[in-house]
């Protein structure tokens, strides 16, 4: 937006020494949102000619009754809420005054009407400013002083910041010190204001491109849109992993992180906890599987094991997998069944399945089914001080491992098991 | 699907000769677990799936000459310098999931999204066949 008003002000800077302030106001006007230009024109703020409405008081700036005024009228707009669109003005005054006070040394503590600290502290700066200018090039405070003092905008902060240099107004040498002194002033103040008004403005402003400032949470601004775009898919996304994860407790982002890692974490480390417990079983599946499966059909299921129920099971066991293969198997698993492959199942039978004795229960604890008790296999039921039945080997690892395993899997498993299949 | 080629990579290590020792089993049994997911219907598209069979077949060919291995070399990926936008945690998810290197933050969420449904169907498949045939 500064870019507008200097564009403005260089194009209307030949032509604004004469009439036709009232075509600079209607430009400016117009270029700002309708809120703004609304705003404005009732209130007419640019209108010089209301008496000195300056709550401002300590002015130093004696005859500076125009910018005065101005400072007063902005700060209104600012303090009455407009938004942003009364942010947008200090912004763009702030962008010409950070540009040049990047420039401009540190002069001595502001005039009062610099360090006032008052939220708008800096406005008389830019305006006084643009006071020389207008004092000294066009010498009319009415119609075209707030013109005037744009123009000074464009043509004063820039010439301002190079005031040590050569002042480029015509009697601008008690001007120059003075500008200087201000940024001075108003340096700490305009670094103190700014994050204020630029996060309002919604970094719309940054870019100094001539485009129509956007309202508060919008923006025009291709690059904004898409990062916009960008934070939506991600809270998105986000949200579906909250629903995946076991704690969704819909605390901020970093929590949620911090506890999707430990999850994927925790999931890895059952999948490796699990592959080791089933050393044994892996010899063991084999022939257990026959095992199971003449048990299972014969008579220990439940229900009563004719061919009926059979192939009633079958056809829930398919509705299920479709859903679910987890919850297919447990449900399989319920009823004393499994599910293989027919190669498999007659390579296995056809094997000598001898008996293997059921290993000891571990960790009986707050298993909510006791078919959900994580059992482990073991080629003879050796208890030990501990219950823990080692497959083969020493002891001490297994232990180690089967402990763990134990531990998170009876604390885990159940929850994970229900959550899953709810 | 997922099921089915656990179970007959399974088939496969408890047919394989001479018990191997137990933390090469283990070691077989955990690539057999991470090629069915991999392998799953569902995720056969995923980046992390393709990462992560890539990854087993690369560990598959380290192991037989372990003493002169050379270390993977090192790909050129995208910098891993931690892009301005992400939280600080982001680095960890891209290590902890298969593939998440090269990613940006929206499809690593996504990815994780996938990744962490498919640990769960297998570490469930796992624990239910566990279950049934110890017994």
């Amino acid at each position: 937006m500064s870019g507008s008003l200097n564009g403005n002000s260089a194009s209307s800077g030949g032509g604004a020494t004469g009439a036709g302030g009232d075509d600079f106001f209607d430009q400016m006007l117009s270029s700002l949102p309708s809120p703004w230009a609304d705003l404005a024109n009732p209130k007419s703020p640019w209108d010089l000619t209301t008496g000195a409405n300056a709550p401002r008081s300590g002015e130093d700036c004696g005859g500076y009754d125009e910018s005065a005024l101005l400072a007063s009228r902005l700060r209104q707009h600012q303090i009455s809420g407009s938004g942003s669109p009364a942010g947008a003005k200090p912004m763009m005054l702030h962008q010409m005054l950070m540009s040049a006070a990047g420039r401009a040394p540190g002069g001595g503590a502001g005039a009062g009407a610099g360090g006032a600290g008052d939220p708008s502290g800096f406005f008389p700066l830019p305006l006084s400013l643009g006071r020389d200018d207008v004092e000294g090039a066009f010498k009319s405070p009415n119609g075209t002083g707030a013109e005037g003092l744009f123009n000074g905008y464009g043509g004063g902060l820039p010439g301002a910041a190079q005031a040590n240099n050569q002042p480029p107004f015509h009697h601008a040498q008690q001007g120059a010190p003075m500008p200087a002194q201000n940024f001075g002033g108003a340096a700490p103040n305009a670094g103190a204001q700014a994050p204020a008004p630029a996060a309002s403005g919604g970094g719309a402003a940054a870019p100094p491109r001539q485009r129509v400032r956007a309202r508060r949470g919008q923006a025009t601004d291709p690059h904004s849109i898409a990062e916009r775009l960008r934070r939506e898919r991600i809270a998105e996304r986000m949200k579906a992993l909250q629903e995946l994860v076991p704690n969704a407790n819909k605390t901020d982002k970093a929590s949620m992180l911090d506890e999707i890692i430990d999850y994927v974490k925790f999931l890895q480390l059952q999948v490796k906890v699990l592959s080791m417990s089933r050393l044994g079983g892996a010899a063991a599946v084999a022939p257990l599987v026959a095992n199971m499966s003449s048990e299972g059909q014969g008579g220990s299921n439940g229900a009563g094991g004719s061919d009926s129920s059979l192939t009633v099971t079958e056809q829930q066991v398919a509705k299920l997998m479709e859903e679910d293969m987890g919850s297919a198997m447990q449900y399989l698993q319920g009823k004393g069944l499994c599910l293989m492959p027919i190669s498999l199942a007659s390579a296995i039978s056809s094997a000598t399945c001898h008996p293997r004795a059921s290993a000891s229960h571990l960790g009986g604890g707050p298993a909510a089914a006791a078919a959900h008790h994580l059992i482990l296999p073991g080629p003879q039921a050796q208890p030990n001080s501990n219950n823990h039945v080692n497959p083969d080997g020493p002891s001490s690892p297994n232990l180690s491992g089967l402990t763990a395993q134990s531990a998170m899997a009876n604390g885990n498993a159940d929850s994970h098991k229900d959550a899953s299949s709810a | 699907m997922q099921a089915l080629h656990f179970l007959q990579a399974l088939a496969r290590i408890a047919r394989a000769a001479p018990k191997p020792a137990h933390s090469a089993r283990t070691r077989q049994i955990r690539h057999a677990a991470y090629a069915s997911m991999a392998h799953s219907s569902r995720s056969s598209r995923r980046t992390w799936s393709r990462a992560l069979l890539h990854r087993l077949r690369q560990r598959q060919q380290q192991r037989p000459g372990r003493l002169l291995t050379v270390r993977r070399r090192v790909r050129i990926v995208t910098p891993i310098t931690s892009r301005p936008e992400e939280p600080a945690r982001a680095e960890t998810l891209r290590q902890l999931v298969p593939g998440g290197r090269g990613m940006e933050y929206c499809n690593l969420l996504e990815e994780t999204a996938d990744y962490v449904q498919c640990l769960r169907a297998q570490v469930q498949l796992m624990q239910t066949l566990l279950d049934a045939f110890s017994s």
